[in-house]
């Protein structure tokens, strides 16, 4: 007797279902202009780093990032941009450049400092840096911080 | 504690006292069920971004939240044969004994060495503070635990080498 019927989720076929959709609104840039905005984000980090201007920097790349499923190459170019930016910071100047972003730049950060975390050895990630800004974030920014990552659905 | 493992743990203690914000949860299917969410992972909206901090590639932390439950899941440190034996041992005895750890999962997530599950029920009849300093106080001995008993099996390895060649060479 058929008894694969048995295992269909018939909950995935109810009308109120809830779709990954649902949960947030996508990003209104298509995947190629993110790519763009990404790419010119990337030089400009790096003239603003060439001025030994961090914050700026930071802000820059921090501000609307990209986000969403369909974006992957604009995501992994900024984060490399970002790692750049961490790389070069002096350890003991971490704290007064946390201190000058504003709340959502630090809410970014931490996403992307996370998410850092989650790939070991993709690119020139050093968890030591990592951790270390993500200890400066925490003082700085509290552990709403961390809250707000695990609660926003737009992923960098 | 030592100065390199400091950031990593600090780390670990603040995510997991963020993620500790749990609250009674029914489940959305079964009428007078109620299942951690974590581990039934059914409907998108109760489950939150899961976090991982690691280390280097072979020490990492996940840390799933949800909404009446989060998963602890670590990898430990195994550089050698011998190490990667003795942790296997080690997690596996703790595990067989879930039960009075409490907050223990009996098997670890898939490439993880341990799990962790703790659920609103733990964090009502149970100080959130202290779950939290239980899951670093393991963090901090496993490491210390296990490096203890590979120096202990290498003395004693020694000792049986020994005892057994001095009969051969007399």
């Amino acid at each position: 007797m058929e008894v694969n019927f048995r295992k269909i989720d018939i909950d995935a076929f109810d009308e109120e279902v809830l779709r990954e959709s649902d949960l947030y609104e996508e990003d209104p840039r298509g995947p190629a202009q993110a790519l763009d905005e990404a790419k010119q984000k990337q030089t400009a980090v790096r003239s603003s780093l060439a001025r030994n201007d961090i914050v700026g920097a930071l802000s820059l790349v921090l501000d609307n990032p990209p986000y969403g499923p369909h974006v992957e190459e604009a995501k992994n170019i900024s984060l490399q941009t970002l790692l750049t930016i961490l790389n070069t910071t002096k350890s003991t100047e971490i704290t007064n450049v946390v201190k000058s972003l504003s709340p959502d730049a630090q809410d970014t950060l931490m996403k992307y400092l996370y998410k850092g975390m989650g790939m070991p050895g993709w690119g020139d990630i050093s968890g030591s840096v990592l951790l270390g800004w993500h200890e400066k974030l925490t003082e700085v920014a509290g552990t709403g911080c961390i809250v707000r990552t695990m609660t926003d659905r737009r992923t960098v | 504690m030592s100065n390199v493992l400091r950031p990593y743990l600090a780390a670990v203690r603040s995510t997991l006292t963020a993620a500790l914000t749990l609250e009674n949860f029914s489940s959305q299917v079964v009428e007078r069920h109620n299942k951690p969410e974590v581990e039934v992972g059914g409907s998108k909206e109760v489950l939150l971004n899961p976090l991982i901090i690691s280390r280097n590639e072979n020490e990492r932390v996940l840390i799933e939240p949800s909404i009446n439950s989060i998963r602890v899941s670590i990898k430990i440190k195994q550089a050698d044969e011998i190490e990667r034996i003795l942790c296997h041992k080690f997690t596996r005895f703790m595990m067989q004994r879930a039960e009075n750890f409490i907050v223990l999962r009996r098997k670890p997530v898939p490439g993880y060495d341990i799990s962790f599950l703790i659920t609103n029920t733990h964090s009502e009849t149970m100080l959130k503070h202290k779950i939290v300093d239980f899951i670093i106080q393991f963090m901090e001995d496993v490491d210390k635990e296990i490096s203890e008993m590979k120096l202990s099996l290498n003395a004693r390895a020694r000792i049986v080498a020994e005892q057994y060649l001095t009969a051969i060479a007399t």
